[in-house]
């Protein structure tokens, strides 16, 4: 157990290290690179909360994205408040509009509650298309970072990563509390959960709620890296796709599988993109498909029971029934 | 006074009276058996009570305070906990963490860490007799094992009034009698219990006082050799070939 633990701290500790020094070594175009993994990985990690943990799968995630994208832009252009603040506020107004939509969306399961997810991302993208207050399709403008170009890049990923750091901590602590096995309860046995008195609606519209507020985050960084936003790119349906793929690739209702499914991802997507101009999506899906046939579980299963042979390939396509 | 009183309790579904205008009274550390055959409206009586349907009609009272209508979690952490006729398990977690959720959430949970909870669990598990399998996945147990993780659940809520719903269906003799055994255990513990079950012989053995359902009315109320010996009871459930076993002594 003890040894169990200090490993456990010390692969963190490299991870973040790593993740840490990079801006150092990397150029202009790999610390963008790096700031995107980061970007995706706070979303499918917050994603994780109400997908992988909760078993709601929501494919509105990206709406919580907008939100916090556009609440740190109005914010910044139109009350002129400094970025410490309007970052904050993304956060919190993605988490208000969660709690909003949560209460009558959370009711439903199953294919209605990602259906009904879905339509409220696509409203809430035509909504900010014909307001007055976000300036419809023509987008919003942001004020400019005043440091120098190299400085920049180095904000936005440091940014992005403080940003990925408060998730990861924030998951790992809900995890240890009661509220994280309501959580799973939930996922697990909704009847049960609620016979066995838990608050199941405060329960899971917290759970969303926490999961808005992460993405949220995201967005403002997002807003603020652009300096000018549209609600076509940050209400994307693409987005939530992405978010999804990355979690259950790494591994839902792991802490870490989704933050190594978005390294996976955009590295494997990167490097495909680079070897085939036209075909590279198409291998991109076969082998997103190949990794959800032989392991469901995710990447970060595969690593942590350390078992890499065909045994393992066909155990899971047994149990998995395929 | 009563721990818990139904009055009138009525549940219709659509055009279906599942229970009609049933009162019933269970005393402070008694233990009631609920039979009748099925589809006689003791499932749904039981959902009444913890919240999952509201009445139609009637009041359940818990301690002398109105509970209908209450939601099944307020219930739950009042210290009324039940188990389900088909067990309702959390597959993905362990034994163990079964257990800890009702004592995470029920009536005993308030003020108690997810770790005082787990050592709580542990203790309801020897209580039940599943200690050794603490940490096995809750969906590969055996079905007796099933039926004590249910128990357990009920139990790690730390509940005044637990609701039994059939945990002995499906045992063998062996195992109905550990059960029976374990259902004695928890009387002593303090708690006022209310068995529904079909196995005569476990509520012959365990009950101080049975009331019978058919078609959702309650047809007859009271000491056990009493109740197995009413002409309507014989009628309706038992069927006259029980009476003539029993008779022989079988």
């Amino acid at each position: 157990m003890e040894t169990k633990t200090i490993r456990y701290l010390l692969i963190c500790g490299v991870g973040l290290a790593v993740a840490g020094a990079f801006p150092l070594f990397g150029n202009n175009f790999t610390i963008r690179f790096g700031t995107d993994i980061l970007m995706f990985a706070v979303m499918a990690s917050s994603w994780n909360i109400i997908g992988g943990y909760t078993g709601y799968a929501s494919f509105g995630n990206v709406v919580f994205f907008g939100v916090g994208a556009y609440v740190t832009a109005i914010l910044m252009e139109k009350a002129g408040l400094s970025f410490a603040l309007a970052y904050a506020a993304g956060g919190i107004g993605a988490a208000v509009f969660a709690v909003i939509i949560g209460l009558p969306v959370l009711r439903l399961r199953g294919h209605y509650f990602a259906i009904a997810t879905l339509g409220v991302a696509e409203a809430m993208k035509a909504l900010v298309q014909n307001l007055d207050i976000t300036e419809g399709n023509a987008g919003i403008y942001l004020p400019m970072l005043d440091m120098t170009v190299k400085h920049q890049y180095w904000f936005f990923y440091y940014m992005m990563l403080a940003t990925l750091l408060l998730t990861l901590v924030a998951t790992y602590l809900v995890l240890r509390a009661k509220f994280g096995y309501s959580l799973i309860a939930i996922r697990e046995n909704e009847q049960a959960a609620d016979s066995a008195g838990i608050n199941t609606t405060v329960a899971k519209t917290a759970a969303f709620a926490l999961s808005g507020f992460f993405t949220g985050l995201a967005g403002g960084v997002y807003a603020y890296q652009q300096a000018f936003i549209q609600p076509g790119p940050v209400f994307s349906v693409h987005m939530t796709v992405k978010m999804i793929v990355m979690a259950v690739f790494g591994g839902m209702g792991r802490l870490f599988g989704p933050l190594l499914g978005a390294v996976s991802i955009e590295v494997i997507s990167e490097l495909l993109s680079n070897y085939f101009l036209v075909a590279h999506t198409l291998f991109f899906g076969a082998l997103v498909i190949l990794a959800i046939v032989f392991t469901p579980k995710g990447v970060v299963d595969m690593v942590t029971s350390r078992r890499f042979g065909i045994a393992y390939f066909l155990q899971n396509i047994r149990e998995h029934r395929i | 006074m009563a721990v818990l009183e139904g009055s009138r309790l009525t549940k219709r579904f659509s055009g279906l009276v599942a229970v009609n205008a049933v009162d019933f009274q269970i005393d402070e550390g008694e233990i009631v058996g609920l039979i009748g055959p099925n589809g006689a409206g003791k499932t749904t009586l039981v959902n009444l009570i913890t919240g999952v349907h509201p009445p139609s009609e009637g009041e359940v009272y818990f301690r002398g305070e109105r509970i209908s209508g209450e939601k099944p979690y307020r219930i739950g952490r009042m210290g009324i906990s039940r188990t389900f006729q088909v067990v309702q398990p959390f597959p993905g977690m362990t034994v163990k963490e079964n257990a800890a959720i009702g004592a995470m959430f029920g009536a005993g949970g308030r003020g108690k860490t997810a770790r005082q909870a787990l050592e709580r669990a542990e203790k309801i598990l020897e209580f039940v007799g599943l200690a050794d399998l603490k940490d096995r996945s809750s969906d590969q147990l055996s079905v007796a094992s099933r039926k004590r993780l249910e128990m357990a659940k009920a139990l790690a809520m730390e509940p005044q009034v637990v609701l039994f719903d059939e945990v002995m269906a499906g045992l063998n003799f062996g195992e109905i009698d550990q059960a029976v055994e374990l259902i004695r255990k928890v009387r002593d513990d303090g708690k006022t219990i209310l068995v529904i079950e079909h196995v005569m012989r476990a509520i012959k053995s365990v009950c101080d006082r049975i009331f019978v359902l058919h078609h959702g009315e309650k047809i007859a109320d009271g000491p056990v050799d009493e109740v197995l010996n009413d002409e309507n009871v014989i009628q309706a459930y038992l069927g006259k070939r029980y009476r003539e076993l029993t008779e022989r002594g079988d």
